[in-house]
């Protein structure tokens, strides 16, 4: 009580104190590399030359290559289909899960589970099912007679694309399960009642009951799912390393490539900016409105 | 009223083939090489061998899932020592632009680690600290410090005020209710925060594979890769340090499910 008395702050300064070492923290990891990054995209800083200010050349280097627009291309095609196929499986598996009671539980429990894997892992999990000399994906579609012998999956461009966008998939969708499942279970169950006593068809509540009233989990979750395979290399790191011949090449790599094996910091901040922005631009304007609703 | 089953046999083929993946890569581990590189492939091992295990434990393996552990857990304390009271402060004693500063906080998710890493790299490397642990926790804290703020915050709104509130008449002082009050009864929402922070740590990849070069130093989602050959990949080991790499995940998932859900609902939905 004494010591109460002798210092005492007011109640928003005490909680403004206990906030900063975290906001000072994020501050410093954050606001700080940001600002460097601003200022390395305008230098020429390659290790192979006196650093020097370029102004905006770096941006125009990295759009003129044309490994920058194959890069947006493919992380569109990427993105499109993690989120596409994401979202299907997760509002399947919420809708059949909402409809049942016994064993719901158990079922909740086994669909998770691929949550736990590494999506790294999970590209390695799939690059051994999908391998020609050793997969069972292969030995199965040859047994049901769809193939007459293995193909190699990883050298098809487009085989392989779709085998990246599967191994994210497969680590993505219990979040969305998940999301979904608990915007539909918030759903009044006096609502399908009234509408099944209507006669109503089972489409139609899902169009008219369901869709309308969980679409924020559903916005959430195509946001969060979408935002995150933009910018998640991991499956494609272990599966083709952005193979065949560039097949699954997406601005990760680009920007990698650029560092890492250039080392020029400043094309490689460019490229960083443009994703950068390129989210924002997507996702600030979505993420308002779900904030909004 | 007859039950439909129609949702059921949706979920049991969904199950079936979702869950397949992990229970092949397991069966796989307990291969032994001939009969992992034999055609045609098989499902559920010939001859139960733990060679794979034993090449395993005899690699970087058993040293890199150390170096995890290390990350995770150092990880997780940092992350909420910071985010509890972040988040309690701006719950509970609201000041001004509290309000926009979490939205802040919750913005900077939208930055892809990716861009960062440019930075990262000139300023790790002017620290001098790349391949330590330092370096790699600080960057997971980075992660998931935003989140965690989120989770945490949906929780202490939903938190009693009264509660609080009697402890302060009592003559606690506002840290003692916190400590003493607060803390004790967000046991379970703490925990679970603590258990997502630690697992979306042990799951990262890319930045450990960009600023850790040594086995010293490496997590095992870097490890793993030892297995990978330009030429060969040892299926059967790959595999066993798969397992190694999900288990204590999949066991979190199973005990404590109920609560990282919650929290990771209300991280994601709760605004």
């Amino acid at each position: 009580m004494k010591r109460d008395t002798k210092m005492k702050l007011s109640d928003s300064k005490f909680g403004l104190l206990i906030s900063l070492p975290g906001i000072i923290f994020l501050f410093l990891i954050v606001i700080v590399p940001l600002g460097m990054l601003v200022v390395t995209s305008v230098l020429r800083y390659d290790f192979l030359h006196p650093i020097e200010f370029i102004g905006l050349q770096n941006f125009y280097d990295a759009v003129s290559s044309r490994l920058f627009w194959l890069a947006l291309q493919n992380t569109i095609a990427y993105t499109i289909g993690v989120t596409v196929l994401t979202l299907a499986i997760g509002l399947i598996l919420a809708l059949a899960n909402s409809r049942i009671r016994t064993l719901s539980g158990l079922f909740r429990t086994l669909l998770i589970l691929p949550w736990a894997v590494p999506a790294v892992v999970s590209g390695l999990v799939f690059r051994w099912m999908l391998d020609p000399g050793v997969g069972l994906i292969n030995y199965t579609l040859m047994q049901v007679g769809l193939l007459r012998e293995p193909i190699n999956i990883f050298g098809d461009p487009s085989l392989a694309m779709i085998s990246t966008i599967w191994g994210y998939v497969w680590t993505a969708y219990p979040f969305m399960f998940i999301l979904v499942l608990a915007g539909i279970e918030a759903i009044p169950r006096e609502l399908y009642e009234a509408a099944k006593v209507d006669g109503a068809r089972l489409i139609h509540s899902f169009r008219h009951i369901t869709l309308p009233l969980a679409r924020k989990s559903i916005l959430v979750g195509v946001l969060i799912t979408s935002m995150f395979s933009f910018r998640t290399i991991d499956t494609i790191w272990s599966m083709t390393r952005g193979g065949p011949a560039r097949a699954t090449y997406v601005m990760g790599f680009n920007l990698l490539e650029y560092l890492i094996d250039y080392q020029n910091i400043g094309l490689a901040s460019a490229v960083a900016i443009i994703m950068l922005l390129l989210i924002m631009i997507y996702a600030l304007p979505l993420m308002y409105y779900v904030t909004k609703e | 009223m007859k039950t439909d089953i129609s949702p059921y046999i949706v979920l049991v083929i969904f199950v079936s083939i979702l869950l397949s993946p992990i229970i092949l890569i397991t069966f796989n581990s307990f291969k032994n090489t001939s009969e992992t590189f034999g055609w045609p492939p098989t499902i559920v091992p010939k001859e139960f061998s733990l060679e794979a295990y034993y090449d395993v434990v005899n690699s970087y393996v058993p040293l890199t899932l150390r170096n995890s552990i290390i990350i995770s857990v150092g990880t997780m304390v940092v992350v909420l020592a910071f985010s509890i009271f972040t988040a309690y402060g701006i719950s509970k004693y609201k000041f001004r632009g509290s309000r926009q500063l979490s939205f802040a906080i919750l913005t900077t998710r939208i930055i892809p680690p990716l861009s960062l890493i440019v930075p990262f790299y000139i300023l790790m490397g002017w620290l001098g600290i790349t391949d330590t642990f330092l370096c790699i926790i600080l960057l997971e804290t980075y992660m998931n410090y935003p989140l965690m703020v989120w989770t945490l915050k949906g929780f202490f709104d939903d938190f009693p005020q009264d509660l609080i509130d009697s402890a302060l008449v009592d003559g606690c002082s506002r840290t003692n209710a916190f400590l003493r009050v607060v803390l004790p009864v967000s046991a379970v929402a703490l925990a679970a925060a603590a258990i997502i922070t630690f697992l979306w740590t042990w799951n990262e990849f890319i930045y450990a594979m960009i600023f850790l070069s040594t086995p010293d130093v490496q997590p095992v989602t870097v490890g793993i890769f030892q297995f990978v050959g330009d030429e060969v990949i040892e299926w059967n080991s790959l595999s066993a340090v798969a397992v190694f790499t999900s288990i204590p995940a999949i066991i979190f998932f199973i005990v404590a499910q109920k609560y990282i859900i919650s929290g990771l609902l209300r991280g994601a939905v709760k605004r």
